[in-house]
């Protein structure tokens, strides 16, 4: 059901009819997969509640939530619009740094402490957003704050 | 007659060992060695594993703080295929068909394709 069989024709056949009038239109956040798992977790720390709410609604939806949630999912990607926005005017060199690390690095986000660091301030500096993993045992440093990681090709001190 | 005798001052002593020293340690000093390089290595290997570990959890979150938003992002997308696909056979049949004896969102199983190049 949820797979679709390849077509292997030379033409790109996609039905293109747009949403009614009666939904209202939002812009897709249109990042690809490497500005979005940069911005993750600013995501997770600013739009928490939107989220929770999008996904609760799906759950009780009993199957319509597609239908049903649209509104919850309209927020959803306008809140992460925001802060994609809001890091691309305040923290454009640091983003694209570490985003581009991460493209080159095959998203393993340990290959990328350093630029991953400086990104960090300056979101927390301009925008107070901070980056904080659930679950981690307290008596260690969280595992994006070691200088040093074992599995990184260079495994010394990266900042 | 007499008897067969030992030789006057006995035998002389038969060379039955190798004329060889013995090397290296004591056999127990090769097994605490051994023991001791095994346990580095598990010191190690461990200090991988909650490395590995705690990796392992930024980077699910860091999907999962994603998850909505993709969800939404496909769910938005279903569901103008779907409404277009209900107005399309409204447009055809006049009438539209439940063909399901449910009423939840459905993935249509056969997707529509326009009969022109639309990109």
């Amino acid at each position: 059901m949820s797979q679709r069989d390849p077509r292997f024709n030379q033409h790109v056949l996609v039905d293109t009819t747009p949403m009614p009038d009666h939904i209202p239109k939002v812009d897709e956040i249109g990042a690809t997969s490497a500005p979005l798992m940069s911005a993750a977790y600013f995501i997770g720390d600013r739009c928490k509640a939107y989220n929770d709410d999008f996904m609760k609604c799906k759950d009780e939806a009993n199957g319509r939530g597609e239908i049903e949630c649209l509104k919850e999912g309209r927020k959803v990607t306008r809140c992460a619009a925001s802060v994609i926005k809001d890091i691309n005017t305040n923290c454009l060199k640091q983003f694209t740094a570490h985003w581009e690390c991460l493209e080159n690095n095959n998203h393993y986000l340990f290959e990328c402490r350093r630029a991953e660091q400086q990104l960090n301030n300056c979101v927390f500096e301009k925008l107070g957003l901070k980056k904080n993993i659930p679950g981690t045992p307290e008596n260690q440093v969280p595992v994006h704050m070691r200088p040093k990681q074992k599995y990184a090709q260079y495994p010394g001190p990266q900042f | 007659m007499p008897q067969d005798m030992p030789p006057v001052g006995g035998y002389t002593s038969v060379q039955y060992k190798r004329n060889v020293p013995a090397r290296g340690f004591k056999p127990v000093y090769y097994l605490v060695g051994m023991h001791m390089i095994m346990a580095y290595g598990f010191y190690k290997y461990f200090h991988g594993v909650r490395e590995q570990r705690e990796l392992a959890r930024e980077k699910i979150w860091s999907r999962l703080y994603l998850t909505p938003l993709l969800q939404a992002e496909e769910d938005r997308d279903q569901v103008r295929r779907h409404l277009a696909d209900k107005a399309r056979e409204k447009e055809l049949l006049g009438t539209e068909q439940k063909i399901y004896n449910s009423d939840r969102f459905i993935r249509p199983t056969y997707v529509y394709t326009p009969s022109k190049v639309t990109q």
